[in-house]
């Protein structure tokens, strides 16, 4: 072939190829992202309260998994650097880095979002198009996700996810569980909406939202923690022991939010009911706001610690 | 320049011409294509028309955030998760809801600032082709969302529920730089501005808001092969008179197939 033809070859197929990938282009997520909702800051911070589960679809055998668990188990020597469920990345408070994972021609085959923390893993949105695994393969915390856009709106699913927690009081979540992520970048928020479903311990969907905002450097530019386990508690944390939970510690969960906060047992042994407005009515007379000042995790906003300086 | 360069170049230029012209044939292919069934004296198409989605019906709230700040009453002191300032502290240390309740202040905790993240069944229905109304039956608060606000809505007087301007984002208006496809005219996000707003509370155990807050709402609709709706609202508070910085919070709504469960409840402070 003359080289004027293969010029001519060349450059006509690089013009055919822009043009194609400007067509199929996507919404661009790559950077850095970090949460910027301000909600559920208990739950973010220090954890949530010990045996409230009110908001959560559990159904009777995942409030009685979530009282029986024990946070002490994750000091549990080869427990100590177990990462969250994929879940967490809209119960929690950390954002991640997206970078396009693209083939030899430019083409986003999928999405990668890093793990900001050694506390919940890495993740990949598979976009080319294939199919979750078997679901005798192997189910991790990361689990198995697949993406495709709706508009501008990236859906990514999640399954072959492992038995865990959904939150860090307990709720389980098993490994049958799945995940939907709803992501949709407006400008420089993202707005993430997660349905978790799990056949075995929720009686309903249970539907989350968290907003991200982009930044030049963020949290998920920091270096990562490693963790190195070790004997945290001791008589525990030595590689023999495991945690346990005895009666008395369980009925001490279920009540504690009706001792510290006057929320009954209805309320925070979770169940669909609690999550839908007609709930607050059997409440009425039964709950009564409390009429001393708060003492405990009262501020949490931005520069609002300061505020209750003393009190948290 | 060398003989192979001099016989090569010609060549790439004619070959990126061509592209340029393969490029500029599409382009006016396509928009001639769009605008063919669009004759010029056609009118604008109202917001109605125009909907990428529907957001018509019933919906009810789904509390599986700051449960316990939503659902029931907090105490005095309860501010976690409002980035208040000390002005803000103050105000709250100091409030009661009698005063108010007597005053018929009641609905105080039903602004625009905070009324979408209220327990409550919303109505959404279109007032007129420009105008979406949005009903609560928490509070009884009306909010209509204007595509094309009056002219004089700038001098207009603050209320409750505010100045509302809405607009719709979709595929290819937004962040991407490719035409939409013909698939995505169903797809699309609201924006809402509001502002205009009378003082209120962020929280019914008094955490304020002042007369210059304005808020910014993106309002999302998914559907799910399951067969579930969810609207999700996620808003932008900003309010220099009581708040360090802003206030983000994401409100849910699941899809009703009727009104059946609609129940309407006057304001309360104290439920």
């Amino acid at each position: 072939m003359k080289p004027r033809s293969v010029a001519f070859t060349l450059v006509s197929c690089l013009a055919v190829m822009l043009y194609a990938g400007a067509v199929c282009a996507q919404i661009d997520l790559s950077g850095n992202w970090v949460v910027e909702s301000t909600q559920d800051g208990r739950e973010h911070a220090s954890g949530p309260f010990p045996g409230n589960f009110a908001g959560i679809p559990l159904n009777q055998q995942g409030r009685e998994a979530g009282w029986a668990y024990s946070g002490d188990q994750h000091e549990e020597l080869y427990r100590q650097c177990e990462a969250w469920s994929m879940p967490y990345l809209v119960t929690g408070p950390w954002g991640g880095t997206f970078t396009a994972v693209r083939d030899h021609y430019g083409n986003v085959i999928a999405w990668h979002l890093s793990a900001p923390l050694y506390d919940r893993l890495p993740n990949t949105i598979w976009m080319d198009g294939r199919q979750a695994p078997p679901p005798q393969a192997v189910h991790t915390n990361a689990g198995f996700t697949t993406g495709h856009w709706e508009g501008d709106t990236l859906v990514a699913y999640t399954t072959h996810l492992s038995d865990s927690i959904l939150e860090r009081n307990g709720p389980p979540l098993s490994n049958q569980g799945t995940l939907r992520l709803f992501i949709t970048r407006h400008g420089d928020e993202l707005m993430m909406l997660g349905v978790i479903r799990d056949p075995v311990y929720l009686e309903a969907p249970w539907v989350k939202g968290q907003d991200f905002r982009l930044v030049l450097a963020g949290e998920s530019n920091e270096v990562p923690e490693y963790c190195q386990p070790a004997e945290v508690v001791e008589g525990l944390s030595d590689g023999y022991h495991t945690a346990t939970v005895l009666p008395d510690q369980i009925a001490a969960a279920q009540t504690y939010m009706l001792q510290h906060y006057g929320i009954p047992v209805l309320a925070t042994q979770g169940g669909a009911q609690t999550m839908y407005p007609q709930f607050r009515k059997k409440l009425s007379g039964v709950y009564k706001p409390r009429t001393t000042y708060c003492t405990q995790f009262c501020c949490n906003g931005r520069g609002a610690q300061r505020l209750c300086k003393g009190i948290d | 320049m060398s003989s192979s360069t001099r016989r090569v170049l010609p060549a790439m230029l004619g070959a990126l011409a061509a592209a340029g012209m393969l490029w500029a044939a599409t382009s006016l292919w396509t928009r001639a294509a769009a605008q063919a069934p669009a004759a010029p004296a056609a009118a604008p198409m109202s917001a109605e028309q125009a909907a990428p989605i529907d957001l018509k019906g019933y919906w009810v709230s789904l509390i599986t955030q700051n449960w316990r700040f939503r659902m029931l009453v907090p105490g005095p002191g309860e501010y976690a998760d409002i980035p208040i300032n000390e002005k803000a502290k103050q105000f709250a240390d100091a409030w009661k809801a009698g005063p108010d309740e007597a005053a018929g202040k009641q609905c105080e905790a039903y602004g625009a600032a905070v009324l979408m993240r209220n327990p409550e069944h919303l109505h959404i229905a279109w007032q007129d082709p420009q105008t979406l109304r949005v009903d609560t039956d928490a509070g009884m608060q009306t909010r209509l969302l204007q595509f094309k606000p009056p002219a004089r809505a700038a001098q207009a007087q603050a209320s409750l529920q505010g100045q509302s301007r809405a607009r719709w984002v979709t595929p290819g208006t937004g962040f991407r730089a490719a035409a939409p496809a013909a698939t995505d005219s169903h797809h699309g996000s609201l924006h809402v501005d509001t502002d205009h707003l009378s003082a209120g509370l962020l929280r019914k155990n008094g955490v304020p808001y002042g007369t210059d807050t304005t808020l910014t709402e993106w309002w999302d609709l998914h559907t799910e092969p399951e067969g579930d709706e969810w609207l999700s609202i996620s808003t932008t508070v900003h309010d220099p008179e009581y708040l360090d910085g802003p206030y983000i919070y994401d409100s849910v709504f699941q899809k009703e197939h009727d009104g059946s469960e609609w129940d309407p409840e006057p304001c309360s402070l104290s439920f």
